[in-house]
């Protein structure tokens, strides 16, 4: 990574890190319903994603938001799925190529190796990028996302985030074997790199996206990280974990390991307090952007469940227009 | 006019999508070089190229799953699960990701997959090879669920669901795959979603889909010999449901039957008959009756002309409504 | 419409190159059912049933009882139903007239 580019990420991991903080304060403000905190996974959300060009396709769990904000989708429309405003979220998935976030676990991996079979087949260089935990390793669909993108090929690129949790079982109680050996079970690579070394994982995923593009298939990424918080803000992880094991982790967190580096190369610590004040000012109009933000109306419930409402569906959509009144 | 098979109708159809729609995708269980275990795919790979008409591995939950992908990066994916009872294994791809892809991503991505499944018993079969699934797809809103009960609407349906933007699970009856009738080759250019009147009638209406309409055929004949006149109801498809057309060849009759082999409990002719209370009260001259599977698991092969719906147990429900 | 189906002596036991036709329980013309007896024939090993691998009409006996038949070579020509092959699961139904016992009376004849 070049120095800008460095010094690129770690701004979007600043500003990731800062918009996890308020929305967990936005959710216990009322503001959202529940939110899951990615604090601690910023090197590997934000530098696997800048990894990517801007026609790849991202398939991302709920625990994203750095992968979110590397690829700049919409914070505003990402954030009101956390509200219940819109399940899969209100941004346009079209224009940041990043699909609904999944939170059947484990299942948008068959999407992402249908995706990029889809591109193969086209002839486009095009690349998918899943984004999963260890937790949805266990999951059968992985299994057999694997298998698929084996066989055929498909240029996707498998990324784990393993953060030691899946809510409250640990990651030896999801698999007995090490994850990233599972690629050669499946005829392709798999690498296990440190989560928290922002250009460790930009080398092994810009690694993986290449080998793809160039036709070689898929490769699987375990990137070892930790998640500081809980689950999720309806979690409470002192029942299950000890605090050490976060402390630790906080003690090694990526967005220090990155600033100590940027600023061993010499980036002044006027840039940092620059960066800060960006993602202050960032945070506070996503604050003010989610208060002015209206839900979509209830009776957009029936608006995308078919490309056209057949006449039961349409009458329902009425039924319900009529009893709501002005405030539909 | 050529006479065809169901299978060979089918076949017809998946050739005529394939090569008027050069994003059409088949692909599924041995459908490639074998044909797929009911050759319904017969000669479509050598036609159309390994690239378009494809086998998979077995996995019926990595099937549906890459249809959505596939389906997200523009394709028109056409993919078949060997049987009704393995498309259970793929039901968490079908329920939490085909039927809600379009609603999640508030109308980005067509979802434009006709998932062909060989449904319903009545061939002895092994276990899971005759199971008759169409109230949980029926149930799942977001899909669509069409199935045929002849050859010329096997190729008409088939067409019309390849083409329909919406998810659509097809459900072939395999005891009719076998039954031959002239069939026209020239897609009819009609939607999915409109009920059949296959047979007129004036003293009770037989309401059925798939399988159970050529039963409804063979009572009605029965009957006729009784001196007693039934109509037959084709309902086509089960999702959008065509109400106009089963409110109205209710109320012709003022009685009604509805016959599947699914089981009784919340099959899906309490839907049907809930629609006609609903929407044909004052015309009903008795209540609605429903001739269904027995409410256990699909029996062995060999007594399964005891579970499914035979001519007395419909004639026997066609008397009830008549002596109302 | 019909096809022409030949059913060729297959290797009857690990290894066999040929075997003898003791008799025929079919004969030329006849109509005969999926697994229906056809003959029995003597290997170097055992005297083995043929049950038939097809439903429909024996239209050539290719051997007669006595004679010594190759591995691979024709035994019987079948005609069969085009398309009566239930694929790799389960039967084709017969379409027959299903049976019924009820009798309907007419809803004039109720009141």
């Amino acid at each position: 990574m070049d120095a800008d580019r460095l010094r690129e990420t770690y701004r979007l991991m600043l500003l990731a890190r800062r918009y996890d903080e308020e929305a967990v304060r936005l959710q216990r403000q009322g503001e959202l319903v529940a939110f899951p905190p990615m604090s601690g996974q910023e090197a590997a959300q934000v530098a696997s994603v800048l990894a990517l060009s801007p026609a790849d396709m991202v398939f991302p769990s709920y625990r994203e938001l750095g992968v979110a904000v590397g690829r700049g989708v919409d914070m505003t429309g990402y954030m009101l799925a956390f509200r219940g405003a819109w399940n899969g979220g209100l941004y346009d998935c079209r224009r940041n190529r990043f699909a609904p976030m999944a939170s059947s676990v484990g299942s948008h991996l068959l999407h992402a190796v249908g995706w990029a079979m889809g591109a193969r087949l086209d002839g486009r260089d095009e690349v998918a990028i899943v984004y999963f935990g260890e937790g949805a390793t266990s999951e059968g669909d992985a299994s057999e996302a694997f298998n698929f993108a084996g066989v055929f090929r498909a240029p996707v690129v498998f990324f784990c985030q393993n953060n030691g949790w899946a809510i409250s079982v640990p990651a030896e109680r999801q698999s007995a074997g090490e994850i990233w050996r599972r690629g050669e079970a499946f005829g392709f690579p798999g690498v296990r790199v440190d989560g928290g070394d922002a250009e460790a994982v930009f080398a092994a995923t810009s690694a993986a996206a290449e080998r793809a593009r160039r036709g070689e298939g898929p490769t699987l990424i375990e990137a070892l990280t930790h998640r500081f918080g809980p689950h999720s803000t309806a979690d409470d992880d002192t029942r299950y974990r000890e605090r050490a094991e976060v402390e630790t982790a906080r003690r090694n967190d990526p967005l220090g390991r990155l600033r100590a580096r940027l600023a061993a190369s010499g980036v002044p610590d006027s840039w940092f307090s620059d960066a800060e004040d960006e993602a202050r000012l960032a945070v506070s109009e996503l604050r003010a952007s989610l208060a002015a933000a209206e839900n979509p109306p209830a009776v957009e419930m029936f608006d995308f469940v078919y490309a056209a409402p057949p006449p039961a569906l349409a009458l329902q959509r009425s039924q319900l227009e009529e009893l709501l009144g002005p405030d539909a | 006019m050529p006479e065809l098979s169901m299978v060979q109708a089918l076949n017809a159809a998946l050739r005529h999508c394939l090569a008027a729609h050069d994003r059409t995708l088949v692909f599924g269980q041995d459908v490639g070089r074998l044909g797929g275990v009911f050759r319904v795919t017969d000669g479509l790979q050598h036609e159309f190229g390994e690239r378009r008409v494809f086998d998979t591995p077995l996995a019926e939950s990595g099937i549906v799953g890459v249809a959505v992908g596939l389906a997200m990066a523009g394709w028109r994916p056409v993919p078949e699960i060997q049987f009704d009872g393995f498309s259970f294994p793929a039901l968490d791809q079908m329920l939490t990701n085909l039927a809600k892809y379009r609603g999640r991503s508030r109308g980005a991505y067509d979802m434009p997959v006709t998932l062909r499944l060989p449904s319903y018993g009545g061939i002895g079969g092994p276990e899971h090879h005759s199971e008759s699934p169409e109230s949980i797809y029926a149930h799942t809103a977001g899909l669509k669920v069409v199935t045929p009960s002849c050859a010329q609407e096997a190729f008409n349906l088939l067409v019309a669901a390849i083409r329909d933007p919406d998810p659509v699970i097809f459900m072939e009856p395999k005891s009719r795959y076998w039954a031959k009738e002239e069939v026209a080759l020239e897609p009819a250019g009609l939607p999915i979603g409109r009920a059949c009147v296959v047979r007129a009638g004036s003293d009770a209406t037989l309401v059925a889909w798939g399988p159970m309409v050529h039963r409804c055929l063979q009572v009605a004949s029965a009957a006729e010999e009784d001196g007693v006149s039934l109509g037959v109801l084709d309902l086509r498809c089960l999702v959008p449901l065509d109400e106009a057309t089963l409110l109205t060849s209710v109320a012709e009759t003022g009685r009604a039957v509805v016959v599947h082999e699914a089981p009784r409990t919340a099959g899906f002719a309490a839907e049907v008959s809930a629609r006609l209370m609903e929407g044909a009260f004052g015309s009903l001259k008795a209540p609605v009756q429903r001739v269904t599977g027995w409410d256990v698991p699909y029996p062995s092969g060999a007594v399964e002309q005891q579970y499914i719906p035979s001519v007395d147990r419909i004639l026997l429900a066609v008397q009830r409504v008549l002596d109302y | 419409m019909s096809d022409e189906f030949v059913f060729r002596l297959p290797d009857l036991a690990e290894g066999l190159e040929d075997a003898e036709l003791v008799e025929w329980r079919v004969s030329e013309g006849e109509r005969v059912e999926l697994n229906q007896l056809l003959g029995e024939m003597q290997t170097s090993k055992a005297l083995v049933e043929m049950p038939s691998p097809r439903s429909g009409i024996v239209r050539r006996l290719h051997a007669q009882p006595g004679d010594l038949v190759r591995v691979g070579d024709p035994l019987v020509t079948f005609e069969v139903d085009e398309n009566n092959e239930p694929g790799v699961v389960g039967r084709v139904p017969r379409e027959e007239a299903p049976p019924r016992r009820v009798r309907l009376r007419p809803p004039s004849q109720t009141q």
